[in-house]
């Protein structure tokens, strides 16, 4: 390579990235070059450096609860983008309305001319599916279970695997328990309040 | 595109079990597989595509604003971000690259946020580890992880303070480049800037950061 690579060519070989014959060309210019070998040479030893101890990938603390939570806020905005892309019919402002007092008519026609209603079919009706609900235990080694009584209306969470409570821990600490001085000071505040009654 | 959250028993076989992988494991092709059955509204294919890409993302975010509960909030606003614009990406670039993409605005958007709930006052500050008093227990992770080697733990500390006292745009080049490995061409995609600019921005980049660690970088 005779002339000079251009800034944009240089950088790029500065930073090996560069093949075939445009990394050729260069090469061939760099043998005369050697204040240019040695900026390349030195970027790349800032690179081994950087690769050496600032990692590229850290797997973000609790990935599974990370991709759970993702997952679950993906799950409660899909029904809102449906609604957003769905599109109208172009017939809709003039079919909709006419629809709507048609229906309107013939509930009343059926309203008053049925004298009996059909009873809904209770057994066959759509029923909720019951979703499990996921209990996160932030520490390792805890897991949670989960129980549920609709009879005595109770929700209950059990963990396993929580450190002993030593017996020394003193409970009454960690209560709170209103100071005396609060509860002086509403009833000084009632005792004050004398409403006169005239002269 | 079918966006129905999808059925279990046509999901992608999940092709990776960490998502602490090295570069080469990260396949473009099996992106765009994934990311195919991911448009089809597979969650299960999306859910593989989260694991492969998550630690990039983190570890990228994590060096761009230093507060580890706030990179792992916003890494997840990276992946809903994502699958709400899955329908608009095509095989162009890399997902990954799109996904640096998103995290770099996700970046700026919460550097925006900040900076206008301080009132103008914190400016790139929290950027800067060294200004966080290391005493407060509200202080984000910021010092070597357990698996990580103890020997590189201090000048690791280092360079991540040299980094926090560059401006934001020259921390996003060098991290790109130098720790993330991305091209010229993908840093340009990624922060929505020309070819020139990533390079002169680099370029200025690494000589102060060298400055500043002159000391270490010489002894090494």
């Amino acid at each position: 390579m005779n002339t000079n690579p251009d800034e944009t060519t240089l950088a790029l070989w500065l930073d090996d990235e560069l093949t075939g014959s445009e990394l050729a060309a260069v090469e061939a210019w760099a043998i005369q070059q050697p204040s240019q070998v040695a900026a390349r040479n030195e970027i790349r030893k800032w690179r081994a450096t950087m690769a050496e101890v600032m990692p590229a990938s850290e797997e973000p603390p609790y990935p599974d609860f990370f991709n759970r939570r993702i997952l679950q806020a993906i799950r409660a905005e899909a029904p809102i983008a449906e609604t957003v892309t769905k599109k109208p019919f172009p017939w809709a402002s003039w079919f909709m309305p006419l629809a709507g007092c048609a229906g309107m008519v013939l509930a009343f026609y059926v309203g008053k001319t049925s004298q009996t209603v059909s009873a809904y079919d209770v057994a066959n009706a759509p029923r909720a599916i019951p979703v499990e609900p996921v209990v996160y235990t932030p520490e390792n080694g805890v897991n949670a279970e989960w129980f549920a009584s609709s009879k005595a209306s109770a929700t209950v969470i059990v963990l396993s695997g929580v450190t002993a409570i030593p017996d020394t821990t003193d409970f009454s600490e960690t209560a709170s328990v209103p100071m005396d001085r609060e509860i002086d000071s509403t009833a000084e505040i009632d005792a004050q309040l004398t409403i006169p009654t005239g002269p | 595109m079918n966006r129905s959250l999808g059925d279990p028993s046509k999901s992608a076989q999940e092709p990776v079990g960490s998502a602490d992988l090295d570069a080469t494991l990260l396949d473009p092709d099996d992106d765009f597989r994934l990311v195919a059955l991911a448009q089809q509204g597979d969650m299960s294919a999306y859910d593989a595509l989260v694991t492969r890409h998550r630690g990039r993302i983190f570890a990228m975010i994590r060096n761009m604003i230093h507060q580890e509960a706030d990179a792992w909030d916003l890494s997840q606003e990276v992946f809903i971000k994502a699958w709400r614009a899955l329908p608009r990406f095509e095989a162009k670039a890399k997902f990954s690259t799109w996904l640096y993409r998103i995290a770099h605005n996700s970046v700026y958007d919460w550097v925006r946020k900040r900076k206008i709930e301080s009132a103008g006052e914190l400016n790139d500050e929290i950027f800067e580890r060294e200004r966080i008093d290391p005493a407060s227990f509200t202080t984000p992770y910021g010092g070597e992880l357990p698996d990580a080697s103890m020997a590189h733990g201090e000048l690791r500390a280092k360079i991540q303070i040299a980094l926090g006292k560059l401006s934001a745009e020259h921390r996003e080049v060098v991290i790109l480049k130098d720790v993330q490995g991305l091209s010229y061409k993908e840093i340009a995609d990624a922060m929505s800037s020309t070819l020139g600019t990533v390079m002169s921005r680099l370029f200025y980049a690494r000589q102060k950061l060298q400055a500043l660690l002159k000391d270490e970088y010489e002894s090494r």
